[in-house]
């Protein structure tokens, strides 16, 4: 570890990775309650169990967020963080908040949570993804802001890189972009609208500038090519980023009651959205491929390898199967549209997330690079795991997405909604038996920490391929 | 220093044929394959190893393509065709499946164009030319 004050990024990576294995849990959990719909009822009911699943990801993928910024900003801006103490205390509010708005999710009916937190004074709750109490939603602006600043000085006072410059944007988009969450408009058309300014923009916006730099920085330190090759790649993968994400935006518009014109214009631009994700694992095995040295912490190279060809399937494939408004006419909010979302986040954030982890842990625990070959092995075995069962759960959701689509949509008899998911229980069956071998690659993941911590440290053999 | 040697020699025409098998597979559907046969038909006398390694790949990897994605879905159609919902079910997850398959055989037979290696694609490719070296 170059500098002191990255040892900040730790408590926030423990964080993220048992609040994953929380959202994991609660997966499993709501995957049994689509087949047994009273399992756990009434303690833990369907809409809070999605709800705790889905608020623990975005969650706990901002601990990691945070944690990677931490860890990265200091070697990028060549001197220690601005203010560790200030890190540190933000990490506490956050995780104190965040554990207390899970807890009210789970032993509080919502609308009580709603009456408990006073949001009738300024109402921001009951929207999907966008759950939390008005004042928990408060104090992740808080948090933002603190570290935002913190981020900010640093960079400021420090050198400027276009990895660091990048990610200062794409936490600054972050944040700003959760602003509209606190714009709640009557009319449903305005409030989807805006709501997509916060969901859409983060996951195909600005969280791709996250991911982007974060995949830069880790290939800028496992492969030693010139960092002006892997920054000029970057700047073109971002730019792509924004040009098709923005306006691919009215993907979400279609059926919403915004203007017809955005049928149009969400489907050409959504549809070049798989560009930058192309881009991009291109630009990852280019890297590798031209390394100049191979580092010893081969599981980081397999998480960032891994990172863009799962992103690109993921948020890229899956995303354009159902993006054009005459397919997503049919296609539309059904299961087709889950299993994008499962292989995306695991994809793209995921993925990114544990990358970054599994750079940084070795030299956070202090070892000079990587972690022992023991270690290292069992979190490669937790790689192929959850990757290879993220893959059949989406195959599994895509099947019962057309099937769903064809039973319920598209037949000259359409059946009702309940009726077809009685059809499909066969895949949500399956797609829990995969979220169980994910689980079990979890495990194995949170076991590699801990297996072979004594064993002296891996180091690089000569000719190695690594991941590639 | 990379596992295998990069090569310069013939860079240019491997990069051409791994992105034109690209746009065989993502933009313009039979175009792209029959510019990468043009491309083949001119530089299969006397290429390059390098070049000639990704033409081979790329022109076998394209005709796979055509048996996997054309040939298996007009057996589907012959055989049962596409009126019932399972049908559907196991055409699209296998046609989505296999196609971004194809397509990351050529993201990464590109990148390794571009860094100047050979490559062989893996089940679909052809052997590697002498002179490739370890790929």
């Amino acid at each position: 570890m170059q500098y002191q004050s990255q040892a900040v990024a730790k408590p926030y990576f423990i964080a993220a990775i048992g609040l994953f294995v929380g959202q994991i849990l609660f997966g499993l959990i709501l995957g049994l309650q689509y087949v047994i719909g009273d399992f756990m009822f009434p303690e833990i009911p369907f809409n809070v169990a999605r709800m705790v699943h889905t608020n623990l990801l975005i969650v706990w993928l901002l601990f990691g967020f945070m944690g990677a910024a931490y860890y990265l900003v200091p070697e990028e801006a060549e001197r220690e963080l601005f203010s560790p103490g200030l890190a540190i205390l933000m990490f506490w509010i956050f995780l104190v908040a965040g554990a207390l708005t899970i807890l009210g999710y789970l032993l509080v009916p919502y609308s009580g949570l709603a009456e408990l937190t006073q949001n009738s004074v300024l109402p921001t709750m009951g929207r999907e993804f966008l759950e939390q109490p008005t004042i928990t939603k408060l104090g992740i602006v808080v948090v933002a802001l603190a570290f935002l600043f913190n981020i900010g000085m640093t960079i400021l006072k420090g050198r400027k890189t276009a990895v660091s410059l990048v990610l200062l944007i794409g936490l600054l988009g972050l944040a700003v972009m959760f602003l509209f969450s606190f714009y709640n408009p009557d009319n449903l058309a305005k409030d989807k609208y805006y709501w997509w300014w916060v969901v859409h923009l983060w996951v195909e916006g600005v969280w791709e500038l996250i991911l982007g730099s974060i995949l830069a920085f880790v290939l800028i330190k496992t492969t030693g090519v010139d960092r002006e090759v892997i920054e000029k790649w970057l700047y073109v993968i971002i730019a792509m980023t924004l040009i098709t994400g923005i306006i691919g935006t009215g993907h979400h518009y279609y059926w919403i009651g915004a203007p017809e014109y955005w049928q149009w214009w969400g489907s050409i631009f959504s549809a070049l959205e798989p560009i930058p994700f192309f881009m991009m694992t291109v630009f990852a095995f280019n890297m590798v491929n031209r390394r100049r040295r191979n580092h010893p912490n081969k599981a980081a190279v397999l998480w960032a390898m891994g990172t863009a060809v799962m992103a690109f399937l993921g948020a890229g494939v899956w995303g354009f199967l159902h993006t054009l408004a005459p397919i997503n006419y049919y296609t539309h909010g059904t299961q087709i549209t889950a299993a994008h979302g499962h292989m995306a986040f695991y994809g793209a954030y995921v993925m990114i997330v544990l990358t970054m982890i599994s750079y940084a842990m070795p030299m956070l625990r202090g070892r000079t690079a990587a972690p022992s070959n023991r270690s290292q092995v069992v979190e490669m075995w937790s790689f192929w795991l959850m990757t290879v069962s993220i893959v059949f759960i989406t195959l599994f959701l895509t099947g019962a997405g057309i099937l769903q689509v064809y039973l319920q949509r598209y037949s000259g008899d359409p059946l009702p909604f309940m009726v077809v998911q009685d059809k499909i229980a066969m895949f949500y069956w399956m797609r829990e038996v995969a979220g169980a071998v994910f689980m079990v690659g979890l495990i194995a993941y949170v076991a590699s920490f801990f297996v072979g911590s004594r064993d002296p440290e891996a180091t690089a053999v000569a000719g190695d391929s690594a991941a590639a | 220093m990379p596992p295998s040697a990069e090569l310069t020699e013939g860079a240019g025409v491997a990069v051409a044929a791994e992105s034109l098998y690209l746009v065989n597979l993502l933009l313009a559907p039979g175009l792209g394959f029959v510019l990468l046969l043009a491309l083949w038909w001119r530089a299969r006398a006397g290429a390059p190893p390098l070049a000639a390694a990704h033409l081979a790949q790329t022109l076998s990897g394209s005709l796979w393509a055509g048996i996997l994605l054309v040939i298996a879905n007009g057996l589907i159609l012959l055989l049962g065709g596409y009126q019932g919902p399972n049908v559907w079910v196991v055409v699209i997850t296998y046609f989505t499946f296999c196609h971004s398959m194809l397509v990351l055989l050529g993201a990464y037979g590109l990148s390794k164009a571009l860094a100047g290696q050979c490559w062989r694609f893996p089940l679909v490719g052809r052997p590697l030319p002498a002179g490739c070296g370890k790929a």
